[in-house]
């Protein structure tokens, strides 16, 4: 069986940065793997850990800067990694959920995996379209925002749970091959251990253009433009209550009820 | 010339930094308050392999070199001293086993401490030997196909919780020569006749176990002398230039910590209506904190590459690495207290621990003075007297 987790390098910005261009200051970013895609990287080692003959592959798209992060998955478990890139792509641009979409698909197409993981969204961006995007172009079934996965591999069906609205959590079955996007929470990603590092250095970690993966730069065409990057205005105003819990309480209670929050 | 980390270096160094930030500095201060032994930190580092990261792959350890353990180290340091001093000093005494053990006493003593099974210390200094190690006095004397050991073993690290210890003891008195007629030997805790009782009170690293082992007709096997009868002392010599920069590297940890911390502080707390980062005189504080920093860093990095590398030029850059980086330690640690002004005297904040804590490296493993007195030794080409 094989396992296909889409990963990504994300940016986490500081509390206090400086907008450049299209995108934010360097100075005041860090790069680190997308969190849910942890959640979704460990859910694919521990399948691998509880089933026989589960080969866990990670794509993601990016430049090689990004290798380094990458590498984290391959540390904690993961076989082998695929990166694409190309020159068609611009370090900057951003690339919304359908291109990504395609990229991924044409990469799946290749790999033939049973099942696809991605993370529920991006910590950067937080568009949260990618992974279902990629089961429409693929064709499969798909769930979104998994926080339960017990899969039967033989039967090859995945019972999952989904985080809804509302605190209302969805019981549905899923039929291989599937998408699923994966909420953090579903499990407890472990740290790389000593020994995992080192053993990542010498995975295959292979690179891909556009060609490889048989597409050209039209792939790369896109209605979505981002024209503009800047901060919201952002007004004060939080009201601080001092006090017992039962004096605060109330005081709270009272300004919900003054505001029509509660009844 | 490169001053380059390798890529695994820098993934090694990350991920124990963030294995530090996540499940270290949390309760850093409760172990601090309440004396307490971190064990299920202390589990959870060995799981990730941190407790065998100096220990060769065929005993289950990592078999990682000398500089990459001084990254693991700055990073735990960095966090907490006293609970990274629990991480790194599971293994205290190991070196000697992978340099002179049997491959029986390999097996046996290194892969638990690899695996997280067992901790281990090393035993040297006594109520009456400190410096001066050639004065040890803790005797061992042969009865048969077994060693009797009597004697107190003073300031023992993990010497109330750990399994097996590597007792420096005096096994022929009649050798000639200061430095001969030393054996180590591996003593278990549980033998009959072994008693260890905790010393409480410290300055710092409080976390850290250590204990007075007192050592009453202890009877061990005679396959638990490690290397050669009476060459002990030359063994454990052997050692000093690479746990000397072990050393280092832990003091380059705790500057690193209470310098990263103060610059926090300094952005954070506002006077006279702007941060404090504001007032030159804070600023060049900061400025000088973390060049001794990088300073100290790099002359321990240099150390720990020629530990590897080139290990003529050792023995002197081992102290200047330990004594300067030990310095460096406790200063950058007053001048973080300093920018923290009364909420640095009490433990709200990390800065307040780095202080006590940084002292313990300007003693251990050595003391200053002992390191300049090396180091002068060298300089004026002095063979040991
Ligand atoms: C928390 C803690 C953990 C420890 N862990 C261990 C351990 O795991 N195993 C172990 O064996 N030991 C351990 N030690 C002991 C430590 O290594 C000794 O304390 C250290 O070597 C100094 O010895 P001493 O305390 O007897 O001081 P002394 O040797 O009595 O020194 C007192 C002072 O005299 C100075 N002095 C001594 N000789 C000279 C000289 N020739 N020239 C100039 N100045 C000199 C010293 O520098 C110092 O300032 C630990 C100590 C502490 C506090």
């Amino acid at each position: 069986m094989k396992v296909l987790v889409t990963v990504k390098e994300v940016t986490a910005v500081d509390d206090e940065f400086e907008i450049d261009g299209l995108g934010i200051d360097d100075r005041y970013v860090t790069a680190d793997l997308n969190e849910w895609d942890e959640y979704a990287v460990e859910e694919a080692v521990q399948l691998s850990e509880s089933l026989d003959d589960v080969e866990v592959v990670t794509v993601t798209i990016g430049p090689s800067d990004a290798e380094e992060t990458i590498r984290q998955a391959l540390a904690k478990g993961a076989d082998r990694a695929i990166r694409v890139w190309d020159d068609a792509l611009d370090d900057d641009a951003m690339l919304d959920p359908a291109t990504k979409a395609r990229l991924l698909a044409a990469v799946a197409e290749q790999e033939d995996p049973d099942l696809i993981l991605t993370g529920v969204q991006s910590a950067d961006d937080s568009l949260g379209a990618t992974g279902v995007t990629l089961a429409d172009q693929l064709g499969t079934e798909w769930a979104a925002v998994v926080n339960a996965l017990d899969l039967d591999a033989q039967a090859g069906v995945a019972h999952v749970h989904r985080e809804l609205e509302g605190g209302v959590e969805e019981l549905t079955d899923v039929e291989l091959p599937a998408v699923l996007t994966i909420q953090t929470g579903i499990n407890d990603p472990r740290y790389a251990s000593l020994r995992g590092i080192r053993q990542a250095q010498s995975k295959e970690l292979a690179e891909k253009t556009l060609a490889d993966i048989g597409l050209d730069a039209t792939a790369l065409d896109s209605p979505i433009e981002q024209t503009a990057l800047y901060e919201p205005e952002s007004e004060g105003g939080a009201t601080l209550y001092e006090g017992t819990p039962e004096e605060t309480a109330g005081e709270l209670a009272g300004l919900l009820a003054e505001r029509g929050v509660g009844q | 010339m490169d001053f380059d980390l390798t890529d695994e270096q820098r993934q090694v160094r990350d991920e124990v930094r963030r294995f530090a930030e996540n499940e270290i500095k949390p309760d850093a201060t409760e172990y601090d308050t309440e004396e307490k032994y971190p064990r299920e930190i202390v589990e959870q580092a060995a799981e990730i392999g941190l407790t065998g990261a100096n220990i060769p792959v065929e005993y289950g350890g990592v078999g990682y070199d000398t500089l990459t353990n001084a990254i693991i180290a700055e990073e735990l340091f960095a966090a907490d001293p006293g609970i990274g001093l629990c991480i790194q000093s599971t293994a205290f005494g190991a070196d000697a086993l992978v340099g002179f053990g049997t491959e029986e006493q390999k097996e046996a003593f290194l892969e638990p401490v690899a695996t997280g099974d067992a901790i281990m210390g090393a035993a040297i200094s006594e109520p009456d030997v400190g410096s001066d190690v050639s004065s040890v006095s803790t005797r061992a004397e042969k009865d048969g196909d077994e060693w009797v050991i009597n004697g107190n073993k003073m300031w023992i690290t993990n010497g109330s919780i750990g399994d097996y210890f590597v007792v420096l003891c005096k096994t022929d008195p009649e050798a000639e020569g200061r430095y001969n007629g030393f054996s180590q030997i591996v003593v278990e805790a549980d033998r009959d006749g072994f008693e260890a009782d905790k010393i409480t009170g410290k300055l710092g690293i409080r976390a850290s176990d250590t204990a007075e082992l007192i050592l009453d007709d202890v009877r061990v096997p005679e396959e638990n002398l490690v290397g050669t009868r009476g060459a002990g002392f030359l063994q454990l010599m052997q050692f000093f230039d690479e746990t000397r920069t072990g050393v280092a590297a832990q003091a380059v940890g705790i500057a690193k910590g209470a310098a990263e911390r103060a610059l926090d502080y300094a952005e954070d707390r506002e006077q006279f209506s702007k941060p404090i980062s504001e007032f030159q005189a804070i600023q060049h504080k900061l400025s000088e904190m973390h060049t001794q920093v990088e300073a100290a860093r790099m002359l321990t990095y240099k150390s720990a590459w020629s530990v590897d590398n080139e290990d003529d030029q050792l023995t002197m850059l081992a102290s200047m690495a330990k004594e300067f980086a030990s310095r460096v330690a406790v200063e950058v640690a007053d001048e973080a207290v300093q920018i923290h002004g009364g909420a640095g005297y009490v433990n709200d904040f990390d800065v307040e621990r780095f202080y006590r804590d940084a002292k313990i490296t300007q003693i251990y493993e050595g003391t200053s003075e002992i390191q300049k007195n090396i180091i002068a030794r060298e300089l004026l080409g002095k063979g040991m007297t």
